[in-house]
């Protein structure tokens, strides 16, 4: 990511100017904490240990590189998130190890059309749920398109609230808002026909 | 005035008949979801309740939807990936820490 891109995604904030020293402090006590969160989140999307770490530590490169365009008591976590997901988008993808290539936009235009609803579940019962356990759940969640993937941990495992997602996803605060429906109803819908094939809705 | 309120409004109204019944889930599923996820303002969330208060249907579907979506967030949450010990020493070390 360019210095004009990082530059971009501070639109409105004064850019700071750090001594060595204060940089470090910035670093160390605003940024680090959030590495556990970091590496979950690259781990999620691209399902491999070494290109999770190789993403997160891109990451922290580029935020220390660029930390005169953060600045203090803003959002440092949601700071990290944007940077992290646009190496994802930008360089991460190009060289993946992942072999299946999916066009999003046309799965999202696909999703958000209003044919889609016709084939959603709703009959998911509570029980069945319970009954799972997370490695089911955690399944289901990675067999949904990306886009659609990173709604769902932002929202449920990182807490982040639609404002902040929209800008960490670059996307109107009303595309997050449906695009998270739309992801749920896709994990239902998985869980759903999981359930059936393991015979738990007998 | 929250980013939703106008939605939320017309959303909350075409998921009634003329009667006060709940006719359309799917619609209503979205609007379960905004108050779920803290995103409805005072006022929807007042008008929210008072619904589910005295429809039984609107109310089941409100308490399902409400119990599936924390079993499988709760679930997720405890799956978390192991991270690898090295990793902030590492960072640190990257830049010069």
């Amino acid at each position: 990511m360019s210095e004009e891109a990082v530059n971009k995604e501070n639109q409105g904030t004064q850019r700071q100017k750090y001594s060595e020293k204060e940089a470090a402090r910035v670093f160390d006590q605003e940024f680090m904490p959030h590495v556990n969160s970091m590496y979950n989140f690259a781990y999620r999307l691209t399902f491999d240990e070494d290109d999770a770490k190789d993403l997160v530590q891109d990451t922290y490169l580029k935020a220390f590189r660029f930390i005169n365009s953060f600045e203090q008591g803003t959002n440092a976590k949601a700071w990290l998130f944007r940077i992290l997901k646009n190496s994802f988008i930008n360089e991460f993808r190009k060289k993946s190890k992942q072999p299946a290539k999916v066009d999003y936009n046309e799965v999202e235009s696909y999703y958000n059309s209003d044919d889609i609803d016709e084939s959603i579940t709703t009959d998911l019962r509570v029980e069945t749920v319970q009954h799972m356990i997370g490695d089911e759940i955690t399944l289901a969640m990675n067999s949904i398109p990306v886009d659609f993937r990173t709604v769902i941990i932002l929202s449920d495992l990182e807490g982040f609230t639609y404002e902040e997602m929209s800008k960490i996803l670059d996307i109107p605060i009303g595309t997050v808002r449906s695009r998270l429906h739309r992801a749920r109803n896709m994990m239902k819908e998985k869980l759903s026909s999981y359930a059936k094939e393991m015979g738990y809705n007998k | 005035m929250s980013e939703f309120s106008d939605w939320f409004k017309s959303s909350f109204k075409e998921c009634y008949c003329d009667k006060g019944n709940l006719i359309d889930e799917k619609r209503f599923s979205e609007i379960i979801q905004l108050v779920l996820d803290n995103e409805a303002d005072e006022e929807s969330r007042a008008i929210f309740e008072q619904k589910i208060r005295t429809c039984v249907k609107s109310n089941g579907n409100y308490e399902r939807e409400k119990c599936v979506q924390e079993t499988i967030k709760q679930k997720l949450c405890e799956h978390k990936q192991e991270i690898p010990e090295d990793l902030a020493n590492t960072i640190k070390k990257s830049i010069g820490l």
